[in-house]
């Protein structure tokens, strides 16, 4: 029988409004993205009348915006959290023998992980440093794409700063692509972090899943 | 508000005042016009009317106020003033076809007529060593005043070697530094100038480039394939009127002709908006005028202003004839831009059928199966573990 400590609070709810407001921009951008790469004839109607792709670019430019400034919030929570700056956490892949340890854990060799000593195991720790990178450079691209069609306002002027990386990736023809291209890295992001939610939740009964709503772990005794 | 406009006029004023001076200095240091432009106008049937028609359009194509049309006017009675050197390189001369023929003339058409070309291959009756003495002539003559106009990659291998030109054999590199060395202003007409084209299209055995970075100076850049006749002969204008290049971007392209994408003002973007689109060619959305974004329309990532201009005597251009944009005014669009007909992420990743999507549903599925078969694995090791542990405490 395994003995349960009082909860120990693991996520701010600032950290945890950040995930799950990034979580549901992400999966929305992904799937308007596509839209526009894949637009939907509609014949029926009139032109007048209809506004489809219209409306799907708004809304991948709305929650393009809000991801833009979600990723803001969690670089601001990543440096200057009062609870737990986790910058130093990110790193935690440079300990090359908990990094061996751990992979051998995930393949099953072994049969314990290695000792927790921040927020974020170390293969953990490279994931989430590579989605960081991903959402920057789908920003950058996606502040490109947004500012070549409206030329107004703050998106010009960011678009004015960006304009020698556009020239430098090539062009807004592989400006577009390298989005896509990224778009593809999400999918493949979200597919393993969310196996190895489940996978955590159910092989270190911790609560791994639930910590992200409630903020708190479980901690078993021993550990 | 008032001081914003107050700035802007005091500019603009500031601005007409240096235009004048420009002007003056171009009337009193440039030869004599070759031709009476207010009386050929009279000869080709164009009226008064339709001339300041004109500078008003192209006034509000240079993106000036109204107050500069008589300006315009100005400089397009002394456009035959300004000595043009025109050198050929790796191209195929649709450049000047593109902009020196049409089927009844308008200004712009009259205007490129009474162009001074002291020196133009194609188009000029000397030959060999007398064309020669024609280019070295017009170079000491007016040297430091004339435009050079340059259409046509540079090939940069073997040392320039794989083009010669003129009755010595000079490699292309060579020429376009001579004459370009001597020149007021530079042009590069043509995606093959700009950039190198489609000479410069991936392989690019003879390493071809576009004349600015071959000849290491800056150009102004009328990109396109082939570029538009109004764009160019703005670009003569504005240096005539200013005696500088106009604004450019980063590519080296005039701001007030290439400052925003083909789709942004597309003439079928209402359909894009609309979710209208042509699935395939002849197909009833394609007899309707649809968006041609699904049939490889390149709009979207091409900075041009062919919608407003069109070609041809501004009778259509490529969207509205029915095909999509190839963005033949960006660098690198032989290969960036590929498959025409197409939509960008359709291309095809190291030849054959393999587009990223394909990539990466491959992938997705992988990883989906990878974590199956890690997820299974798990649940059999734990179960062992049980049964283990039960034994155990069997045992006790
Ligand atoms: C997880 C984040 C994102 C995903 C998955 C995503 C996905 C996509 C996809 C698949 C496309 C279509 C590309 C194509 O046609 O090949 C696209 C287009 C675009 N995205 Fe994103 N995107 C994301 C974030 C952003 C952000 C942060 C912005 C801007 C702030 C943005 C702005 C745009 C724009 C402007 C376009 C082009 C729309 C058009 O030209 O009509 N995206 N996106
Ligand atoms: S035809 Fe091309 S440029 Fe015109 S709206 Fe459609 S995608 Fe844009």
């Amino acid at each position: 029988m395994e003995h349960y400590v009082a909860p120990l609070k693991h996520w701010t709810v600032a950290m945890r409004i950040n995930h799950w407001a990034m979580a549901i921009s992400i999966f929305v951008l992904i799937a308007t993205g596509f839209l526009i790469a894949y637009p939907v004839t509609i014949s029926k109607g009139e032109t007048w009348l209809k506004f489809s792709v219209g409306e799907i670019r708004f809304w991948h430019l709305f929650f393009g915006v809000l991801l833009t400034f979600l990723f803001i919030w969690r670089l601001y929570l990543a440096f200057f959290s009062r609870f737990h700056a986790d910058w130093k956490d990110l790193f935690a892949f440079l300990n090359i023998k908990d990094l061996i340890h751990q992979i051998k854990f995930y393949l099953l060799i072994e049969k314990e992980g290695p000792p927790h000593r921040g927020l974020y195991g170390p293969m953990q720790s490279l994931a989430y440093l590579g989605l960081f990178g991903l959402i920057f450079l789908i920003i950058i691209t996606g502040l490109i794409l947004m500012g070549a069609g409206y030329h107004a306002g703050i998106t010009a002027f960011i678009y004015s700063i960006l304009k020698p990386v556009e020239r430098l990736l090539g062009g807004l023809a592989m400006v577009r692509y390298i989005h896509h291209v990224l778009t593809w890295c999400f999918v493949l992001f979200i597919v393993v972090h969310v196996y190895m939610a489940f996978w955590y939740d159910a092989v270190l009964k911790e609560g791994t899943l639930s910590s992200m709503v409630s903020g708190y772990m479980f901690k078993k005794e021993g550990h | 508000m008032d001081d914003y406009r107050k700035y802007v006029s005091k500019h603009y004023n500031r601005l007409l005042e240096q235009c004048k001076v420009r002007l003056d200095e171009v009337e009193r240091e440039y030869p004599e016009p070759r031709e009476d432009f207010q009386a050929l106008l009279k000869a080709r049937g164009i009226s008064r009317r339709s001339f300041l028609k004109w500078t008003g359009v192209m006034t509000t194509a240079l993106m000036l106020p109204p107050i500069f049309k008589p300006m315009v006017a100005r400089a397009a009675e002394n456009f035959s003033r300004i000595p043009v050197i025109w050198l050929h390189f790796a191209e195929c001369t649709g450049c000047s076809e593109a902009i020196l023929r049409s089927s009844y003339p308008n200004v712009d058409d009259i205007l490129l007529e009474t162009i001074s070309l002291e020196y133009h291959e194609t188009l000029m009756a000397a030959a060999g060593y007398q064309a020669e003495k024609c280019l070295e002539e017009a170079m000491e003559h007016f040297a430091g005043k004339y435009v050079c106009v340059i259409e046509g990659a540079i090939p940069r291998g073997l040392n320039g070697q794989y083009l010669r030109l003129g009755p010595k054999g000079e490699t292309g590199l060579a020429l376009g530094k001579r004459v370009v060395s001597k020149a007021a202003m530079t042009i590069s007409l043509g995606a093959c100038a700009v950039w190198g084209g489609i000479p410069a299209a991936s392989p690019n055995p003879t390493d071809c480039v576009g004349a600015s970075k071959a000849l290491g100076v800056s150009t102004v850049n009328i990109a396109g394939c082939p570029p538009n006749e109004v764009n160019f002969v703005g670009t003569l204008l504005h240096f005539i009127m200013f005696g500088s290049m106009p604004p450019r971007d980063g590519e080296g392209r005039p701001l007030w002709a290439y400052g925003k994408r083909v789709h942004d003002f597309c003439e079928r973007r209402p359909h894009y908006d609309a979710g209208e689109f042509v699935e395939e060619w002849g197909d009833e959305g394609a007899k309707k005028g649809w968006c041609l974004y699904k049939v490889g329309c390149k709009g979207p990532y091409t900075f041009a202003n062919c919608p407003h201009l069109r070609f041809n005597d501004h009778m259509s251009w490529p969207v509205m004839a029915g095909h999509g944009c190839i963005g033949c005014t960006e660098r690198g669009f032989w290969d960036t831009m590929a498959p025409y007909e197409k939509p960008i992420q359709e291309a095809a990743i190291g030849g054959g059928e393999r587009t990223i999507d394909n990539i990466g549903i491959i992938l997705t599925a992988a990883t989906a199966a990878g974590v199956a078969a890690h997820g299974v694995y798990t649940a059999i090791r734990k179960k062992d573990k049980n049964q283990e542990e039960q034994k155990q405490e069997e045992r006790e």
